[in-house]
């Protein structure tokens, strides 16, 4: 019998074990089993093969039942997951339900989320920008939160080597505030696009409107290529998942690359309950899981632990492995666990009209989505009376309307015979909010989830700072507009709830000092040396860029000090 | 109270005034409807008016592409109990006004609805959602306005030709 025990407990130990098959547990497990570690990937819903598991990806529009509408009764039982601009026929299989995972909102909250091997990489809108010092340096500028324990220097290499392996699509700019990278050919600017970036260049030299950086294979390189992936076709239908591999998601790059060495070890279907922490050893020696087929509760070990398990399920696994040790939830000294959540402000847009270069359309489908505006506001100093600033999305498009008035063979006609309308142009803000202790998870202490995990408690806001930065959005991109000659001017300001931007972060945020934060500059954890957190919960502050490749990053880099340290047995 | 309970009630309270009445032993629907209940009659209707929105010509009109089951449809799945209630409602008072095998006086009919709110409100679900259908059909995108999965290279300045 002991021996039957010690046998099944060996059955169940690794080397390593990431928590998360997203974007960036796609990343660790790569980049662990690369290194030669048996590694376990815990996925808490189902497998998603790249191709085979895309059941809507060659759909035509009329195959869908409604045409891709999500019908009233779905949208109704869920209010959340309705709002998110992809959930729709083609990709609501991807999207997690209302129902399935109940978060208790003391603010209102849009959790926005992915439960497949893949998470959300499937989904997001891969928007790939590098950050730079002028972002690393901001909480120590600007005297919020805490001062990032890195700087771009540290992260740069990092940035480069995901680079080239996802494949990301740019061109070199050669803006101090949005570094250069590795890229493939960048998508264009189409021609309206061009001429607003040369009209706010004219009056406004500091603002600058690029293509916007991506991360599609524009043009493969041999690397990509032995990924399985051809060149993007320009469908731009990538939520439903790119049977071309044309667009980075870990389905299609860094999981079956992980799986090639035959190190992984992929369980889906695996929700982890806690981390096991080891008081004798001063260690966390594995991960308790609960199967969401049989509900039985199993322990996994192992000697190295990433959690990718996206920000706030990040925070809610490690605010739920509490011992002796760690009562308040692992590595949570300092009381800040959970604490200075943050995202970015998207609550603000703006359209127009263009009546000029009617001589000219754009034809097919940019996979970049258009341009894009690095912030410039208080950028080399504070020059405002709101802290940081935002970037913001910029796009023109020209398409053939139909005229829909009358009926009857006139109206026939009209459908018929679409007519290129004028110009539409729009922008859409991607504000920098600021971490406070207040903006938090927490865990309910009496209602549980279907696996006996108690329900996380969501109050993260708006704050004042993001009012004036929406004002401010709005006024610029006023005069701007304005100024290129843009008509039928009109600011959206409609309110939506934080989470939404699906650029939640922090919570486990990295620091200097092992009182005020959670991880060091390694994404380690002060006081429990072989967890790794390489997600969004080890964000100190949020920036204006789209954050996933600063993930990216951060796993390979972590990684490669992981092992490092591993070989000093100092883990 | 449940969700059945509540389209029950919905329907005896709309059906009162409806299709239901007097269509309800002459075979239903062609299609599997959740919510409405249309007759084998009303929906012969509602396809002579489809016809009449978007007629026969050299090219298919509304009833061979099946605009009106189309419509149908999206309005029992994808539309709110409220619209639903406005297109019975409506098309109960509308289809007692309209004579479809007068297609041109059908045509005067539909286009002076202006001041009829609830007919209004019936047609204007049933224009928008045959339009939708008939844009997004397998004939209109295969063969008319043609939609391609895979649109070749973005080019971002094409010269309008004139």
């Amino acid at each position: 019998m002991a021996n039957l025990n010690i046998d099944s407990e060996k059955n169940r130990t690794y080397d390593a074990i990431v928590i998360g098959s997203g974007i960036s547990g796609g990343w660790s497990a790569k980049e662990l089993c690369e290194k030669g570690l048996k590694t376990l990937v815990l996925e808490r819903g189902r497998d998603v093969q790249h191709i085979k598991d895309y059941p809507t990806t060659n759909m035509m529009p009329w195959e869908f039942e409604h045409r891709n509408e999500m019908p009233f009764k779905v949208k109704e039982e869920n209010p959340i997951v309705s709002k998110c601009y992809a959930f729709h026929e083609d990709a609501a299989h991807f999207f997690v339900k209302d129902k399935e995972h109940p978060y208790i909102q003391e603010k209102p909250f849009d959790w926005i989320r992915g439960y497949q091997v893949g998470g959300k990489s499937l989904l997001w809108a891969r928007q790939t920008q590098r950050w730079s010092d002028f972002d690393f340096e901001g909480p120590a500028r600007d005297g919020f939160a805490v001062d990032w324990p890195i700087r771009y220097a540290d992260l740069a290499p990092w940035y480069a080597y995901v680079e080239k392996f996802a494949g990301i699509a740019g061109n070199h700019d050669g803006l101090p505030e949005l570094p250069d990278g590795e890229f493939l050919p960048g998508y264009p600017l189409n021609i309206v696009e061009k001429y607003f970036k040369e009209s706010v260049q004219k009056k406004f030299p500091e603002r600058k409107v690029i293509s916007a950086r991506c991360a599609h294979l524009s043009k493969p390189n041999q690397i990509h290529i032995e990924q399985g992936r051809v060149q993007c076709q320009n469908r731009v239908l990538c939520q439903r998942g790119c049977p071309f591999g044309g667009y980075f998601s870990s389905n299609a790059t860094t999981i079956p690359w992980a799986a090639k060495t035959g190190n992984m070890t992929l369980r889906p279907f695996s929700v982890v309950h806690s981390i096991l922490y080891d008081e004798q050893k001063g260690k966390a020696v594995g991960v308790r899981v609960i199967d969401t087929n049989t509900k039985e509760e199993i322990d996994f070990y192992a000697k190295l632990i990433f959690v990718n398990a996206a920000a706030i399920n990040t925070n809610l696994i490690l605010l739920n492995s509490k011992s002796n040790r760690f009562p308040n939830g692992l590595g949570n000294d300092s009381g800040v666990l959970g604490k200075y959540v943050a995202f970015h402000n998207y609550s603000a847009r703006i359209y127009a009209e263009y009546e000029g270069l009617l001589d000219f359309t754009a034809e097919g489908r940019n996979p970049a989505g258009g341009g894009y505006i690095p912030r410039f506001r208080n950028l080399h100093k504070q020059e405002t009376d709101f802290l940081r600033g935002y970037a913001a999305g910029f796009g023109a498009s020209r398409s053939k309307e139909s005229d829909r008035s009358g009926l009857g063979l006139d109206l026939k006609n009209n459908l018929l015979n679409p007519k290129l309308g004028v110009w539409q142009v729009g922008s859409h803000m991607m504000g920098e909010t600021i971490p406070k202790e207040s903006g938090m998870v927490s865990l309910d202490s009496s209602k549980k989830d279907d696996w006996g995990i108690p329900l996380l408690k969501i109050a993260v806001d708006y704050d004042e700072n993001d009012e004036k930065m929406k004002k401010d959005y709005i006024a610029v991109m006023t005069e701007m507009f304005t100024d290129a000659g843009f008509t039928n001017i009109r600011p959206d300001t409609h309110w939506q709830a934080p989470g939404l931007d699906i650029h939640e972060m922090g919570g486990a945020r990295m620091g200097h000092d092992p009182k005020t934060s959670v991880l060091n500059k390694w994404n380690q954890m002060h006081a429990v040396k072989n967890v790794f957190v390489t997600d969004g919960a080890s964000m100190t502050s949020t920036s204006t860029q789209n954050p996933s490749l600063t993930y990216m990053a951060f796993s390979a880099r972590s990684v490669d000090y992981a092992i490092s340290e591993m070989k000093k047995g100092n883990i | 109270m449940n969700r059945r309970t509540a389209i029950k009630q919905f329907f005896i309270i709309a059906g009162g005034l409806t299709i239901l009445s007097s269509c309800l032993n002459d075979g239903g629907a062609s299609i599997v409807l959740n919510k409405l209940k249309i007759s084998a009659e009303d929906e012969q209707f509602l396809g002579d008016l489809a016809n009449i929105l978007i007629p026969k010509s050299d090219t298919p009109g509304g009833k061979d592409l099946n605009l009106h089951l189309f419509v149908i449809k999206m309005v029992d799945d994808c539309e709110s109990p409220e619209n639903q209630a406005k297109f019975v409602a409506g098309f109960n008072k509308l289809r007692k006004q309209l004579n479809l095998a007068n297609s041109k006086e059908t045509e005067a009919a539909l286009a002076g609805l202006k001041d009829k709110t609830d007919e209004k409100a019936f047609f204007d679900i049933f224009k928008s959602r045959a339009v939708q259908g008939y844009m997004n059909s397998e004939y209109v995108m295969k063969n008319k306005v043609i939609y391609k999965l895979i649109p070749g290279p973005y080019n971002g300045a094409v010269k309008v030709k004139a």
